[in-house]
């Protein structure tokens, strides 16, 4: 019992570390004064020209009022609740389809034969854009949670299928044969030497699924939805706010950069072996 | 004991005319490597002595001849007429030849090889690297540690244990190469230019090392080279190769006993023998063919 609490207080401990660790890079790496000396001007062009009447303040709401809207989504509008339904909505899309693409693209890369049979097939149904799927989608699947969880898959789903082939496709043919020497079977190829050395692609792949999946979960939300962010967005458009489309962007920004910034975490703590380079 | 007979490697490729055409590689290379012998391969770039290596590891099917280890067949020849491509495609149409089981490791203690360069993994510390093999063997959880440390001392790289390969010199990587070949504890070490890519001071000092751990733990190796020096240091029989298509030129036997100098008369007389044979091969013109 009592080794099993300083268990978890080690634990905790490691989390609350890698939380700060992961605050903070992002503290150093973006707000810099670099990026101040463009984005405190913008602000001060964004808020005055609507209040000198330079722009209709109508169409350009001030970063102020935005703000004051912002808050008043966050206390009557349950802000928070639709961000929620919307995230969760996001991503169950975005585990089914990295749970799927991840060992498809391995399969792809690493075996001629499966190559040959999946391959032609993924490379017809990708060039569809993603949108186009929204009407077949709504007729088969109605419109609920596995309509905007399927469209978000689709989002998601092929860069990083692609990229994880890709990266899979391209281990140096001299690692593999290092390791084959050695008597490694191919499960151990692909746990060893593939996926370590596809890892780069495949967190390349899902930060452009995440991109994607965005797009994909907003034009979801936009057409078959009656909560989340999609829907806010166009039921503001309906009573013209303007001042809250422009939060509910600005909001959509945040969490995209967020996760990206997740994403380049994740990276830089699984590719630690990259840093030294 | 190594057995290679007639060791034949084709290529088919593309000509700077968009044609297919024809490279052979390896024409017809017999070569039988005694257990304990230091043999080293030495050729102008591009004769195909890396292929042969390759080929005597198993890593690629010669188009004729066979490779025996300890009286063992490494890899089938490549089927000749269309009803052996048929029948050897159906039966590797989804596991290529040279793969070694699709779940269960086959360590192969005979064997160990060493490339040129990218033989170690960079996503794997020192130790890690050294893990891996240990963990093909089967080799327990317990002892792994121990083991994988006693590998890196005996190739001098203690204390780097949990550096990443990018943060290694060359030398020290091909070190680390070195351990994790022996740690696999195999009779034979195949080495493909594993010194190439290190600067002259530390390949002497790797050559040294070399030396001394074959002396001591009794492998036979198989030493491909471009450096005539490096070849004459090391070996007891240094095998030429002449110019595409690689075959054997010539097999040289150093007879000098160890420690042997660089700079030594007997050294620069063979030297200047295997050079006369390059001249020869790349000109046609016999210089001054005394011997």
């Amino acid at each position: 019992m009592d080794r099993k609490l300083t268990y978890e207080t080690k634990g905790l401990n490691l989390v609350l570390k890698e939380l700060s660790a992961f605050f903070t890079g992002i503290a150093k790496n973006n707000f810099t004064v670099e990026f101040f000396t463009v984005f405190v001007p913008i602000i001060i062009l964004w808020e005055a020209l609507p209040r000198l009447g330079v722009v209709p303040p109508t169409l350009v709401p001030p970063p102020s009022v935005v703000a004051e809207t912002f808050w008043d989504l966050l206390v009557n509008h349950d802000l928070i609740g639709h961000v929620g339904i919307s995230l969760l909505r996001f991503f169950l899309g975005l585990a089914v389809a990295i749970v799927t693409a991840i060992p498809i693209g391995i399969l792809m890369g690493w075996n001629m034969f499966l190559r040959r049979h999946a391959l032609p097939l993924f490379q017809i149904l990708a060039p569809i854009p993603s949108p186009a799927w929204v009407p077949i989608t709504i007729i088969l699947l109605g419109i609920g949670l596995p309509m905007q969880v399927f469209l978000v898959f689709l989002g998601v789903f092929y860069p990083v299928l692609f990229d994880t082939y890709q990266g899979v496709k391209d281990t140096d043919p001299r690692y593999i044969a290092s390791a084959r020497v050695f008597g490694a079977s191919e499960l151990t190829l692909i746990k060893r030497v593939y996926l370590p050395n596809a890892l780069s692609f495949i967190v390349m792949g899902v930060k452009i699924g995440i991109a994607l999946g965005l797009v994909m979960l907003i034009v979801s939300e936009m057409v078959g939805a009656h909560s989340g962010i999609g829907w806010l967005l166009v039921e503001s458009k309906d009573f013209f706010r303007i001042d809250r489309m422009v939060a509910c962007m600005l909001t959509l920004g945040f969490i995209g950069w967020f996760l990206i910034e997740v994403m380049k975490y994740i990276e830089i703590k699984l590719a630690l072996w990259k840093v030294g380079r | 004991m190594i057995e290679a007979r007639k060791i034949t490697k084709f290529f088919p490729v593309i000509n700077p005319q968009g044609l297919a055409e024809g490279i052979t590689a390896v024409l017809s290379v017999s070569l039988k490597v005694e257990e304990g012998e230091f043999v080293a391969v030495v050729g102008p770039t591009g004769c195909g002595k890396s292929t042969f290596l390759e080929i005597m590891a198993g890593l690629q099917a010669p188009t004729e001849g066979e490779v025996y280890i300890d009286g063992k067949l490494v890899l089938e020849p490549l089927p000749s007429t269309r009803k052996e491509i048929e029948i050897y495609q159906r039966k590797y149409r989804f596991l290529s030849p040279i793969a070694n089981d699709l779940w269960r490791d086959i360590p192969k203690s005979d064997i160990a090889m060493i490339f040129q360069d990218y033989a170690v993994f960079p996503w794997m510390t020192a130790l890690e690297n050294v893990f891996f093999t240990l963990t093909l063997r089967r080799v327990p959880k317990g002892e792994r540690s121990y083991l994988a440390r006693k590998y890196l001392n005996l190739v001098g790289l203690s204390g780097a244990e949990n550096k990443y390969p990018s943060q290694l010199s060359g030398g020290m990587r091909q070190r680390v190469a070195l351990a994790r070949a022996l740690s696999v504890e195999p009779k034979i070490i195949l080495m493909d230019e594993p010194f190439a890519a290190v600067d002259a001071l530390a390949r002497e000092k790797l050559n040294e090392d070399l030396l001394s751990i074959w002396q001591s733990m009794k492998k036979t190796i198989v030493f491909v080279t471009h450096d005539i020096n490096e070849a004459l240091y090391l070996a007891d029989r240094v095998v030429v190769f002449s110019p595409q298509p690689g075959t054997v030129r010539n097999i040289i036997p150093v007879n000098l006993p160890r420690p042997r100098k660089r700079a030594s008369r007997e050294i620069g007389e063979l030297r200047e023998r295997i050079w006369q044979i390059y001249q020869y091969d790349a000109t046609g013109e016999i210089i001054d063919y005394v011997i």
